[in-house]
């Protein structure tokens, strides 16, 4: 910002080297422009990386306990350093308001006042961490709707538009927003362990007693909602959501939630208590278990029912064991 | 007979019954053919898993003779169509039973008709 300044002042000042025949005061104005530039341009350097040292403490430690501590010794630093440029920067300003043509203490007025501008910005930026800014921009947005309330007060009261009550409700409604606004972005922080009280409770409530009125209203609502895809994505957005498309990446254990762990796929002799300890049957569950064992796409549930079955069919034909 | 041509031609529609579904699902297959060998393969994938443990019961040197006839007559009264060998591996759009290609599940013809069209994927006319 400064360095815009000072460069768009250079060229007006180098436009008047040419015209002018005086040496002395513009071979000061380029040393104390070209010092101006050089420190203000390592000045900015310094400011930027205490604001994000600052910035950077303020968000290790949420509240910025620490932070306050901190940054105030950066701000009397920076404040040190600053203070002994200020006179400097006056009599910079005052050199290139004399060599403007116009109206001088106009040019050097409006000059420090922009340096002032700065200085004050800089100085909001060391001191605030996370918070200030937070702050500040809170207090942009609502100072960002006034100059278009007020343009839009001024448009009605010049075309006096009135509402149906016969009142102006357009202030209001500003004002309640911004009101609105400042105390729920004032209450944002205390929000966090207030969340979701009450809510649980009032559809536990109502899940309860669905009528059928109910169901019909939630059918048509998602009948209603449920517009028609408008292009490629959304379509196979609708068919992913209705299970007709695959997932990409394409998962290959999708449905498949085996939470049983290897030894209850292999170890499968303590199902086997309901069979009787010798005889061909035994064998043959033996040889059933032993397939099971090998077997990696059954999960363990249906082995578990594959020999259940088993067991199940021999007790069935207990009788015809019996007579052989 | 004209109840019986009716009821025919209510059943060439094969309408879904809108359970749960929001709109009205209905689907025609080829011909009557097409639609027998789906009706088989869902017998056969609902029985699939007894016909697997009586056969592994049938198919045995350990057990008992007497035992392996008694699932012999198990299997045997068991719905003829969910047997996997009745089931045909027609083509998807024409039901064709001869010259399917298994990996596209289309018929020789339709293949072609598709691949010269290019809308096969990386399906290439031969040449070397």
């Amino acid at each position: 910002k400064d360095k815009s300044a000072a460069s768009k002042d250079s060229t007006p000042e180098t436009s008047k080297r040419q015209e002018d025949g005086a040496e002395t005061p513009k071979q000061q104005l380029l040393d104390i422009i070209g010092n101006m530039k050089v420190e203000v341009s390592y000045r900015k350097k310094l400011q930027q990386l205490k604001a994000s040292e600052s910035k950077k403490q303020a968000l290790n430690k949420l509240e910025g306990l620490d932070s306050e501590g901190s940054v105030p010794q950066g701000t009397t630093e920076d404040t040190q350093r600053g203070k002994p440029l200020n006179p400097e920067l006056v009599k910079a300003a005052s050199a290139v308001a004399s060599s403007l043509p116009l109206n001088k203490k106009q040019t050097e007025s409006e000059l420090l006042a922009q340096l002032r501008r700065h200085e004050e910005t800089t100085d909001k930026q060391k001191k605030g961490g996370a918070i200030n800014i937070r702050n500040v921009i809170s207090e942009m947005t609502v100072k960002r709707q006034t100059p278009a309330q007020r343009s839009a007060r001024l448009s009605s009261r010049i075309s006096l538009q009135l509402d149906e009550d016969g009142r102006r409700i357009r202030p209001e409604r500003a004002s309640a927003q911004s009101d609105s606004r400042r105390s729920l972005k004032v209450g944002k922080r205390l929000n966090i362990f207030t969340k979701a009280s009450t809510e649980p409770e009032d559809t536990l409530k109502t899940v309860s007693s669905p009528t059928i009125w109910d169901l019909e209203f939630a059918k048509e609502v998602a009948a209603v909602t449920a517009q028609p895809p408008r292009n490629g994505f959304e379509e196979m957005i609708q068919w992913t959501k209705e299970g007709i498309l695959w997932e990409f990446p394409i998962d290959n254990e999708v449905g498949m939630e085996d939470d049983a762990e290897f030894h209850e796929h292999i170890f499968l002799e303590k199902h086997l208590e309901g069979f009787p300890k010798e005889g061909p049957i035994r064998h043959f569950m033996e040889l059933v278990i032993c397939g099971l064992s090998k077997n990696p796409y059954l999960s363990v549930k249906q082995k578990v029912e594959h020999i259940e079955w088993f067991q199940k069919y021999f007790e069935e034909k207990k009788e015809l064991l019996q007579e052989i | 007979m004209a109840a019986a041509a009716l009821c025919w031609a209510l059943r060439a529609a094969r309408q879904v019954l809108p359970s749960a579904c929001p709109r009205q699902v209905r689907s025609y297959y080829v011909d009557w053919r097409m639609l027998r060998d789906v009706k088989r393969r869902k017998m056969a994938y609902e029985h699939a898993d007894e016909r697997l443990r009586i056969n592994a019961i049938r198919k045995n040197s350990i057990l008992p003779r007497e035992l392996q006839e008694v699932a012999d007559k198990e299997i045997a009264a068991l719905p003829r169509d969910s047997c996997p060998g009745r089931i045909r591996n027609r083509c998807v759009l024409t039901s064709r039973p001869r010259g399917v290609k298994r990996r596209w599940r289309l018929s020789r013809i339709v293949f072609r008709h598709f691949a010269d069209h290019a809308q096969m994927s990386g399906v290439q006319r031969a040449m070397w």
